[in-house]
């Protein structure tokens, strides 16, 4: 998948449940070349979306605060710039189940190596997303008010990317 | 000179994203296209039509200082970008979501309302939508739509922010879910900003009730009226509070129409 502004950059987005290797891939989560995000924390497409739009946004107008790309999406995400809390609520727990597994690369075709992560691959979808979210604890990192409005899930994802888009600007 | 800007436009975007010139302002130029910047999936999803987004490019002035210029165009962005995030948080306020910004760029991009109104009206802001009006002007559509209308810059104004520049134009007007009523929108935060000074909230008043007076003059009084009856709907909902702070904010509006929006400086 490409976004419609960077045709250059490939991006490849995996959505993983029921893993069985978490710990494996935790201990090397630094060496791989993607970006791992557990799934609890995340509630919609358009939440990822946007993190990796403001990832190539930064790369290629500012600068990147880490050292890769892909380490760029987990805090793209983070409402905070905090770069060790962002690994913190987005990466990987000993205790994550359902994960993402993304890529990006400049090259046309995809090389991600799908026996890495031992579990289920299913669609990359809101109603699959939304099964594996922890609403709670979305509304915790995005110091989203218990008491808000916010009815929906719909609403929910948009208060989340309004942080996204200005987190630190 | 406009040309140069569509094309600084095109090229950020690539072919890719196909553009549209909606308006042109001094600050600002606004596009609309088909494409969103990252949720490919969301172009069709709602089936029949096409969704459309918008796109605020402020473009560089070359009046400016570069530097200046390019603190100018980032700071502006980010405003009307944080301001449009704020007041999402306003239960029952409606402002156009915030879909992408490029601070660095000057981009914002954001969900397209409204849509053409019937018999080539024109686009659904309230000023297209009073003129369709203009043969049956004391309509209950018009009243209930003119009431909400003073309900939404109720409830802004009673949480502290102002528009700046509340316009008929800038007042859009998009179908409900059951697609029969009005709801009104407030758009363009591009003048607009966090203020508990009741001068701010009287010269919004006063705008508004001038651009009603100016093309709707026939009808303005009534028109003014509903507006009003609508703003206060949301002081007098506030108790004591509500109705003390109402009554400045009517009275300073008062004192506007007396004066003019700027305050006279001699000397």
């Amino acid at each position: 998948m490409q976004l419609p502004q960077f045709p250059g950059t490939n991006i490849e987005i995996l959505l993983y449940e029921n893993v069985s290797n978490v710990d494996a891939i935790r201990s090397r989560v630094v060496e791989l070349p993607y970006a791992f995000i557990d799934a609890s924390a995340i509630c919609s497409v358009e939440q990822i979306m946007s993190a990796i739009y403001r990832v190539m946004i930064e790369a290629n107008y500012n600068r990147l605060r880490t050292k890769t790309l892909h380490s760029e999406i987990l805090l793209a995400l983070s409402p905070t710039s905090n770069i060790g809390e962002a690994f913190k609520r987005f990466g990987l727990k000993e205790n994550t189940k359902n994960l993402f597994m993304i890529q990006i690369t400049q090259d046309k075709t995809s090389n991600v190596d799908k026996t890495l992560v031992k579990g289920d691959i299913i669609e990359f979808k809101d109603e699959s997303i939304e099964r594996m979210s922890d609403i709670e604890t979305i509304k915790k990192i995005y110091k989203i008010d218990q008491s808000l409005h916010l009815k929906n899930n719909t609403q929910l994802s948009r208060a989340v990317v309004d942080a996204i888009q200005l987190r630190g600007l | 000179m406009s040309q140069e800007i569509i094309d600084t436009v095109a090229q950020y975007l690539t072919p890719s994203i196909p553009i549209k010139l909606i308006s042109q302002g001094a600050e600002a130029v606004v596009f609309s296209t088909a494409v969103h910047p990252y949720c490919p999936m969301r172009e069709t999803a709602s089936g029949n039509e096409p969704t459309q987004y918008i796109i605020k490019y402020r473009s560089p002035k070359k009046y400016r200082h570069p530097i200046i210029d390019k603190q100018l165009t980032k700071h502006r962005t980010l405003s009307e970008s944080r301001l449009l995030a704020k007041l999402f948080l306003i239960e029952h306020l409606n402002v156009p979501k915030l879909i992408a910004t490029d601070v660095y760029n000057g981009y914002i991009w954001l969900e397209f309302l409204g849509e053409d109104l019937p018999n080539n009206c024109g686009y659904s802001n309230l000023k297209n939508f009073l003129w369709m009006y203009a043969n049956d002007p004391y309509n209950e559509q018009v009243k209930n739509t003119l009431f909400e209308v003073g309900k939404q810059i109720g409830l802004l104004h009673w949480n502290d922010y102002c528009h700046g520049d509340l316009t008929t134009s800038n007042i859009v007007l998009a179908k409900d879910d059951n697609g029969i009523d009005w709801v009104p929108y407030l758009i363009d935060f591009g003048l607009g900003s966090q203020s508990n000074m009741v001068e701010d909230k009287g010269v919004d008043l006063y705008v508004l009730e001038r651009a009603i007076i100016s093309t709707h003059s026939s009808f303005s009084g009534k028109y003014n009226q509903w507006l009003i009856d609508g703003f206060s709907s949301i002081y007098k909902a506030q108790g004591k509070t509500g109705a003390k702070k109402l009554e400045e904010v009517l009275k300073r509006f008062a004192d506007v129409r007396m004066r003019g929006r700027k305050r006279t400086m001699v000397g």
